[in-house]
């Protein structure tokens, strides 16, 4: 039986605001916030952390910047335990001081400090983690900022996990989030480093959570928006796979994501992709096909068998977004941008004809059916659309991604093995010199001109 | 969850050896008279956590959860410096919300107010405020490390028996939100095939055995899969039926049992599971203690609390020799405890901790004659 070689030495020590939040009687006239941002860090930067027995980076194909190796060796320095067992803490140590009282302002909150959590690495123990360099989304339920670890001198992004709007503690969705990242590891997914805590001792603006994530330079949204880089159908081609290898990975381990859509798939620019934001995210029954929420996926990513009322279903729902996005690639905008569920399924059955029973039997039994079924016939426009941007063979494809009936739709897997990507010209090819392209896709002020328009033209349009 | 256990935070950072254990302990250990007195307090949490999940009606598994969350919180913490009972709140209501049985935290905050608010609980005062215990629940995620994906010795228990999870099983993982039937990785326990034939009422044997085991820190010293195996080990002795069929086995001949359909040579079957038979053992000594011990752990109203659980069964067979009789309100000379009266331990552990706390550290005041104060203290 395998054991871990540092049994006993991995857990570090408590939250010192535990012992704050039990103060003992004489404590009443102690302040009531913390010193500073207390947080902890867990554990010290590490890449290897939430996907264990990797600890030995698995060869990939891409160059290893410089500083990816710096972070290697910080992890072997975490990996190497004490050799004795961390002194157990007295208690006196972390009773709250008299200090000036830290202002929940921004710019304080935000600078991280490592704690003394990280027991077995006392080289990173103290001094500020992480320095927020500017804001650069919104995710499901906080703000992801772009920050540089100040160790390393690489960038992450965190993603703050609002904690003073939840009246019932913890968001589960977070929660949630949480686990299935720290299970998953793939290429093609974007990688949980770690987990960090803020206690602000009541001071509930101040306690929140952050996600550290590996940094990602744009996402689809911003980047087939932007007119510097032309990407060509190799490239195209590339990130198509990328997804589709992502939501493989995402569907074999049971994961269904939920909300694929352009701003939640990252780019870096080594030209790899990533999916993100897994909010809506939730693992699967492969074999009992259970009752889930249908307000899910961004409308104009949602599968008409969500807009029928279907509360059964599986990753069937990704391929369908994975197909708006394989379009959205070549034309570089939305394809089907309905304002709300009525108006977006006339906009499906506009550009691929209404649904026949025969082609989609089970259609009939859909809860909304006789509320939204079409009024009239018409004829599939698919190929005359969309030929002038895609090939023969990714027609075939995308037209398998947006199969009316999910049983008939392809399945990630299979859709890798298409002649689009087996046989057919050009073969693949990432775009590694998008790091050349001026990096403006991340900052504040075009994410938030961004945001700014996507929320004029979004408007009335449902998340969820 | 469907990331395989070997790679897990479980595995490799929450298994932790005695070592640490007693260090976690050290401060807790100056305020009580002996280790003994703690192993009854992980009985008394046990139990309490059993009681609120029952009354918040959440399923075995999310019990379990719950427990583990509360062990690992306390790796870290000192009974004596914090509240059990809102910990223990807070375990629940986050156990709940990791294992996709969310429950309202209004809820978690009146059922602790009822059942802490009991007299044998010291008729503790649990804050009203729901915000207070959504800030314990922060912190305990905080010291949680946010590992909140915890392996229970169930699944590898039905899976040993080819049961379906969720299949006829008290409590079971129906509906149960983990991947199942996905990609798991290659099945943690490290044996190859076979499956073990028990009858229905074993079965749930061995599945009570494991409920009991959060009674103890076994969760945190020993991999899910040895629990199970060790309680399958237990099952195989102490369902009568079945250690009949050991028994019978053992002594017919093989060549007679090999004309019709063999029965199952159970022996043969555990020592084929590649798992280290040592720490199985191991494993089964340790539950067999925590039911001797436990069965000097008086509740005060009898039998409540003891579903689900194979107490009665190992009682039964373990009292036939000794015959104790029962004393109500007895203190722990007798060797017999009550929740009131670890309630009052408790409650003495923590004011005593606050006294020295309040005279600091040049002369630590060694409570010397604790047992003149608890009297004084129960009047």
């Amino acid at each position: 039986m395998p054991t871990s070689p540092v049994r006993g030495f991995r857990i570090g020590r408590a939250s010192t605001a535990v012992k704050r939040f039990f103060p003992g009687e004489d404590d009443e006239d102690a302040p009531k916030w913390s010193p500073a941002v207390r947080t902890q860090v867990y554990p010290p930067p590490s890449t290897a952390r939430f996907i264990p027995g990797t600890a030995v980076p698995t060869p990939s194909s891409r160059p290893v910047p410089a500083e990816q190796s710096t972070a290697q060796s910080l992890d072997v320095k975490t990996v190497n335990p004490p050799l004795e067992t961390p002194q157990h803490q007295q208690p006196e140590h972390h009773l709250p001081t008299a200090a000036t009282p830290a202002k929940p302002s921004l710019q304080q909150a935000l600078h991280l400090r490592d704690s003394a959590t990280s027991a077995n690495s006392p080289q990173v123990s103290s001094g500020e983690l992480y320095e927020i360099v500017s804001q650069v989304g919104e995710g499901t339920f906080g703000k992801v900022y772009k920050a540089r670890n100040s160790l390393n001198g690489l960038h992450v992004a965190l993603k703050r996990i609002r904690m003073e709007t939840e009246k019932d503690g913890f968001p589960v969705t977070a929660m949630r989030e949480i686990k299935l990242l720290q299970s998953l590891r793939n290429d093609n997914v974007v990688q949980l480093y770690e987990m960090m805590v803020s206690n602000g001792m009541h001071l509930s603006s101040l306690r929140s959570a952050y996600m550290v994530f590996e940094y990602m330079d744009h996402d689809l949204t911003g980047i087939l928006a932007q007119t510097q880089f032309q990407f060509t159908d190799a490239h195209l081609k590339s990130f198509c796979r990328q997804m589709l290898a992502g939501l493989a990975y995402l569907h074999r381990k049971g994961v269904v994501h939920r909300d694929i859509k352009g701003s939640n798939i990252l780019v870096n620019n080594r030209g790899e992709l990533k999916l993100a934001d897994f909010g809506l995210a939730r693992f699967y029954q492969k074999r009992r096909k259970s009752d889930y929420t249908n307000r899910v996926i961004t409308l104009w990513y949602r599968p008409p068998e969500l807009l029928f009322g279907a509360t059964v279903y599986g990753p069937e729902v990704d391929m369908w977004s994975a197909g708006c996005i394989m379009l959205e690639l070549f034309t570089k905008k939305p394809i089907f941008q309905g304002n709300d569920e009525l108006h977006q399924l006339e906009f499906i059955f506009k550009i691929l004809g209404t649904p026949t029973v025969e082609q989609w039997p089970s259609v009939v039994n859909l809860p909304w059916y006789e509320l939204v079924k079409p009024k009239e016939f018409m004829p599939s426009h698919f190929r005359d659309f969309f030929k002038k941007w895609l090939s023969p063979a990714g027609l075939d494809l995308a037209e398998q991604l947006l199969a009316y009936d999910p049983q008939k739709r392809i399945s990630a897997l299979d859709a890798m093995r298409t002649p689009y990507f087996l046989t057919e010209e050009p073969p693949e090819a990432r775009p590694v010199d998008l790091a050349t392209l001026e990096g403006e896709w991340h900052e504040l002020e075009t994410k938030r001109e961004r945001a700014k328009k996507r929320r004029r033209t979004e408007e009335g349009k449902m998340t969820q | 969850m469907a990331t395989d256990f070997w790679s897990s935070s479980h595995h490799k950072r929450w298994i932790v050896d005695r070592a640490t254990l007693k260090q976690a302990r050290s401060d807790d250990l100056q305020y009580v008279e002996n280790t003994e007195q703690l192993d009854f307090l992980n009985i008394y949490f046990g139990n309490l956590i059993v009681k609120l999940g029952q009354r918040l009606q959440i399923r075995q598994r999310v019990i379990a959860t719950a427990a583990v969350f509360f062990r690992r919180f306390y790796i870290k913490n000192s009974y004596c410096d914090t509240d059990p009972f809102i910990v223990i709140a807070a375990c629940c209501y986050v156990a709940a919300k990791a294992e996709e049985q969310p429950i309202h935290i209004k809820a978690v905050v009146s059922e602790a107010r009822q059942l802490f608010g009991q007299e044998e609980y010291g008729g503790k005062h649990f804050p009203s405020d729901n915000s207070k215990l959504a800030e314990m629940e922060f912190y305990l995620v905080g010291d949680l490390e946010c590992d909140l994906t915890v392996f229970h010795p169930y699944r590898t228990l039905t899976t040993l028996c080819g049961k379906e999870p969720g299949h006829a099983m008290p409590g079971a993982e129906a509906g149960e939100v983990v991947g199942v039937g996905v990609d798991d990785g290659p099945r943690y326990w490290g044996t190859g095939e076979g499956k073990l034939v028990l009858e229905e009422g074993a079965l749930q044997m061995a599945w009570f055995i494991i409920n009991d085991t959060y009674r103890s820190e076994l969760c945190l010293l020993y991999p899910p899969h040895l629990i199970a195996i060790a309680a399958l080990y237990l099952t195989l002795i102490l369902h009568p039926k079945t250690r009949a069929a050991v028994q019978g086995a053992g002594s017919s001949t093989r060549r007679s049992a090999r004309q019709s359909r063999p029965p199952q040579d159970f022996v043969e079957w555990l020592a084929g599971l590649r798992v280290s038979h040592t720490l199985v053992t191991t494993v089964v000594q340790e539950i067999v203690s925590l039911y001797s011990l436990w069965d000097r752990f008086r509740e005060d109203a009898p039998g409540e609390g003891d579903s689900g659980s194979a107490r009665g069964v190992f009682a039964r067979g373990a009292s036939a020799g000794t015959k104790r009789t029962r004393e109500t309100g007895s203190s722990i000379e007798d060797g017999v405890v009550t929740p009131a009266s670890l309630s009052r331990l408790l409650f003495d552990m923590r004011r005593m901790r606050m006294e020295d706390l309040a005279h600091p550290p040049s002369g630590r005041p060694l409570a010397v004659n604790k047992m003149l104060e608890r009297t004084q203290a129960s009047g």
